[in-house]
């Protein structure tokens, strides 16, 4: 099993690119995938073409809430395990798990512990799982996600776009969450990258992986309400996705 | 124990003894005392005598003896008026039988020709063969010690007919029990039954007819006291030893078919030292009470085709199936497998369809061991990606089973049926889900495998307290539905016992350390009076977790000798404590706010403080963010009650624990609240009103001020003096 996690700050494109790269999988490496939405607004669905019923957010808060009277005597790590799972969206081609909802205040601990042992064993069943994390990295901090492969932090090509993604990659190495690779992918890029750019990168102590062209077929299909599930092979953005799966799988 | 048992027991011992004396003196007549007895090529002499009482003989001379020490044992005939204590005279009156039976057939090894054929054995002239040689004991009697086979059934006498001779023969070869046979009654015995039948006997197929005569069942009690001396490390004539290893390691019984003599009532008694029960078809006398064997020592009179599985159960053998007989792989790697929609070939309950599991206890000739039945299609009547309902129904019997270790195993379905590869559970009781994948179809894995795999597992795994297992799976919507009516209502009564169960009544109480990232030198003890101050751990969920993960978290924590039963402080669970909370907490008591109270981690739902001027405590719900009587808000309060600290007058608990009998009840419980934020009274209000009904208190509720009334601990005092709240008359906090 390998883990891709996509991080970065709000509106770089991050659910887009998450989407891109399990429809990548999808075409090009063994499946099963498992997808998680780790970002509290929840959209990765709409970008993959497929409903949520229930968010393990909304689970949790749900057990908490019940704590004593879950249905007849059922112990809390059989209710939550059963509601994860049933939770799951299911494909042909991949599995999608959304967190939802951070969580309120009071006392997570208990939670989240069985959160993540039923996380960990659920996505054991899988050949890749691609994590579209929030901002805030949530998640990875609560760890309620598991160690992570390949960590794609995602910027748009501007300073302020840089500077952010080096804090995101501090913070990582101040977690406990094992990272493999921390690699930085710079999307929506128009032109060759000035070379002030380049030297903010190199401080920021960030690794250039990859570039996404802008793509108009991404603002298309997303004014027409079309799921980027369904992009054609073709367009400009999948085949740079395309590179850089190549390059990152082939290393 | 019945006076006539005995007394028929004691008077075959003495026929036997007399019936040993004549032939030994006649036999010395003939061939004097220097002729050699000996059992076919063995170094344990004549086994009874040598395992028991130490004795090396070799020759006619010597079992002279071995007749004065059947002499010594021989009690008196009860007496038909004096009624004595009937068990010890009857177990020696056993021993006698067995040295006079060894007497007798080690005369019979010095006739010319031999009455017996020393092979393994039997050929088509010959069907007794006799004692078996060490060759035979060593290769067999290791599977006594290993397990290969449990033990043995001694059978004595005959069946009504060969069918039924048959049938308990392949009965006990199923279990892999070994048959030996001894004893004609009228000319008739077993082993002539099932040769007519034309059934192989001998060592190879565990049939193995010993002799005819009714002194010829010795051999398998020589052939148990061998395997004490070779595998049990017993010292020749350490007795205690040899019968000790018997009764604990060699599951046998002597079954007695047919009539039953004062000679084979001897047998029986005989038996009964090696804590081997005999079980009847006839109406004989009974001896329940147990005592030497495990359980009865007499059980009759039991009809044939119930015959061996009572003798298992009265001898308490457990049946183990180590391999689950499954056509898919099975183990522990495959539990957390999800079979997803694109693999699955059916799903019974879950989302779309009703499903229960339940499992309850039954007396225990009401459960067929292995029994299993599906109700409802079977797996190639279902269309792949079909949904349908599920009910797995499990009933289970055994000497030890209680019912409070229902919900126990119950939980163990889940897991049981996960180790299945290519089955995905999920759930318990009446919400569960379970998915078959085409692969596991394909090789052939069918719903009625839920049965074979409960059935193995339970027995495997709660040998000890489960006998017999049956199960009934049901895949038809009118049965899941009717039977989930029942099995809700059962449900229902275990939570509600569940509620009520009280620190007494248990003597492991659960730790919980999960905070101790933060909190260092917290420790949580739930009890089932007390659940863990976030809330969200009760001590059936640290029960449960412990389960999961013996290395985790939650550890069972005994509670050992009770110091305070009042304030709630047990010598072990301080012992405990100091030792998880890096040696920081010496003392801990459950029940009591003011004297060494629990620490938090600051996980805590509510804390509780005390407001000494009124004489009783406030309790402050987390989510309010105002003031409170102590001066202090939530947020101040949680960071000098958190952290782990015993800040004595100061608790932090879940808001489940006010509902408890056992709140601060070393300081008098509920009634000492004087002040609770709104929002927490108003919650807890049904609460408060049947604790006020308990105690006796009109209005109680109203009684307790709150945020509206008072936030100040003088203006608390004043609400509450003019209510005439009852902690006013309480006994001083301090």
């Amino acid at each position: 099993m390998k883990t891709i996690a996509i991080s970065g700050k709000g509106g770089t494109g991050k659910s887009t690119l998450s989407a891109l790269i399990i429809r990548w999988l999808k075409e090009n490496e063994t499946q099963p995938i498992l997808a998680v939405d780790a970002d509290s607004n929840v959209n990765l669905n709409d970008l993959l073409g497929v409903k949520i019923t229930e968010t393990i957010g909304a689970i949790r808060e749900e057990m908490k809430k019940s704590a004593h009277h879950l249905p007849a005597g059922t112990t809390k790590q059989a209710f939550l395990e059963y509601k994860i799972h049933a939770s799951l969206v299911e494909t042909p081609a991949f599995d999608l798990i959304a967190m939802g909802r951070p969580e309120g205040p009071g006392c997570y601990c208990y939670a989240n512990n069985m959160l993540r042992d039923i996380l960990n064993t659920l996505s054991s069943n899988y050949q890749y799982v691609v994590i579209d994390n929030e901002a805030g990295m949530e998640h990875l901090s609560r760890r309620t996600t598991q160690n992570i492969d390949y960590l794609l932090i995602i910027s748009d090509p501007s300073v302020r776009g840089i500077h952010a993604a080096g804090k995101i990659s501090r913070l990582i190495s101040e977690l406990d969450t094992r990272v493999g690779k921390k690699l930085l992918i710079l999307n929506r890029v128009k032109q060759d990258l000035p070379a002030a750019l380049n030297e903010i990168i190199e401080k920021e102590g960030l690794n250039l992986f990859s570039s996404i062209p802008e793509d108009d077929t991404l603002l298309e299909m997303d004014q027409s309400g079309k799921p980027i599930w369904h992009i054609s092979d073709k367009s400009p953005a999948y085949q740079a996705i395309h590179r850089l799966m190549t390059k990152l799988i082939g290393e | 124990m019945s006076k006539i048992i005995a007394t028929r027991a004691i008077r075959g011992a003495h026929k036997l003894v007399v019936r040993a004396e004549k032939e030994l003196s006649r036999a010395i007549d003939e061939k004097g005392p220097e002729t050699r007895v000996e059992f076919p090529n063995t170094g344990y002499f004549l086994p009874i005598s040598h395992g028991i009482l130490g004795l090396n003989i070799e020759t006619l001379g010597g079992l002279e003896g071995l007749l004065e020490e059947a002499k010594k044992l021989l009690p008196p005939v009860p007496d038909e008026k004096l009624w004595v204590p009937y068990l010890g005279h009857t177990l020696d009156a056993g021993m006698a039988t067995l040295f006079a039976d060894e007497i007798i057939e080690s005369i019979r090894y010095t006739e010319n020709p031999l009455p017996y054929l020393p092979e393994p054995n039997p050929d088509e002239e010959h069907l007794w063969i006799g004692a078996a040689n060490d060759v035979i004991m060593r290769e067999r009697g290791i599977e006594f010690v290993d397990g290969t086979a449990p033990g043995f059934a001694a059978c004595v006498g005959y069946c009504p007919t060969n069918e039924i001779a048959v049938k308990i023969a392949r009965e006990l070869q199923e279990k892999n029990l070994y048959v030996f046979m001894s004893a004609s009654t009228d000319g008739k015995s077993m082993a002539q039954q099932l040769r007519e039948e034309g059934i192989q006997m001998g060592w190879e197929t565990r049939l193995v007819p010993f002799g005819d005569d009714v002194t010829a069942t010795v051999h398998s009690l020589g052939f148990a006291t061998r395997v004490a001396l070779s595998f049990g490390g017993a010292q020749p004539g350490d007795f205690q030893r040899v019968l000790r290893y018997n009764k604990n390691r060699v599951f046998a019984f002597v079954l007695a078919l047919g009539p039953v003599d004062d000679e084979k009532h001897a047998q029986a008694a005989g038996a009964i030292n090696y804590g081997f029960p005999t079980i009847a078809d006839t109406d004989i006398d009974q001896i329940l009470p147990t005592g030497i064997c495990t359980y009865e020592h007499v059980v009759s009179p039991v009809p044939h085709d119930k015959i061996v599985s009572k003798a298992i159960e009265v001898r308490g053998l457990k049946i183990t199936i180590t391999k689950v007989p499954i056509p898919v792989p099975y183990g522990p790697a495959f539990q957390g497998e999800r079979i997803r929609k694109e693999d699955m070939y059916v799903e019974l309950a879950g989302q779309e369809q009703p499903g229960f599991e339940f499992l309850t206890t039954r007396e225990m000739d009401e459960v067929e061991d292995g029994k299993i039945e599906l109700v409802g299609p079977e797996i190639e009547e279902v269309d792949e990606g079909g949904q349908i309902p599920l009910g797995i129904w499990v009933e289970v019997a055994g000497r030890e089973m209680q019912t409070d270790f229902e919900p126990i195993l119950e939980r163990y379905i889940h897991d049981f049926i996960n180790c299945a590869n290519g089955v995905f559970h999920m759930g318990q009781r009446d919400i569960n889900w379970v998915r078959i994948s085409k692969e596991a179809k394909q090789k052939g894995f069918r719903f009625e495998h839920f049965g074979t795999i409960l059935h193995a597992k339970l027995h495997g795994e709660f040998g000890k307290i489960v006998d017999k297992v049956q199960i009934r799976i049901y895949t038809r919507e009118k049965e899941v539905l009717g039977l989930i009516g029942i099995a809700r209502e059962v449900y229902k009564q275990r939570d509600a016992r569940l509620a009520d169960m009280t620190d007494e009544a248990v003597e492991t109480f659960y730790s919980c350390t999960l905070c101790q990232s933060f909190a260092p030198n917290h420790v949580c003890i739930i009890t089932p009076e007390r659940s863990g101050l976030c809330g969200a751990y009760n001590w059936l969920d640290g029960k449960a977790a412990f389960q999961i993960n013996p290395t985790g978290p939650n550890q069972p924590v005994k509670k050992g000798r009770v110091i305070d039963k009042e304030k709630g402080q047990w010598q072990d669970i301080n012992d405990f404590v100091y030792n998880n909370s890096h040696k920081t907490l010496e003392i801990f008591n459950a029940y009591s706010i003011i004297e060494y109270p629990m620490t938090s981690c600051g996980c805590f739902e509510c804390i509780s403080g005390v407001l000494p001027s009124t004489n009783g405590i406030m309790i402050v719900y987390r989510d309010y963010t105002g003031m409170t009587p102590s001066g202090m808000k939530f947020s101040t309060l949680a960071g000098s009650v958190g952290g782990g600290m015993q800040t004595p007058g100061f608790i932090g608990h879940s808001k489940h624990y006010i509902g408890s009998k056992k709140f601060i009840s070393a300081e008098g419980g509920v009634k000492r609240i004087v002040w609770m934020n709104k929002a927490l009274k108003e919650e807890l209000a049904p609460i408060l009103d049947e604790i006020g009904k308990r105690e006796g208190i009109e209005d109680f509720i109203d009684r307790i001020a709150d945020e509206t009334i008072a936030i100040t601990e003088e203006d608390v005092w004043e609400y509450i003096t003019r209510k005439n709240h009852p902690a006013l008359s309480m006994p001083p906090l301090f």
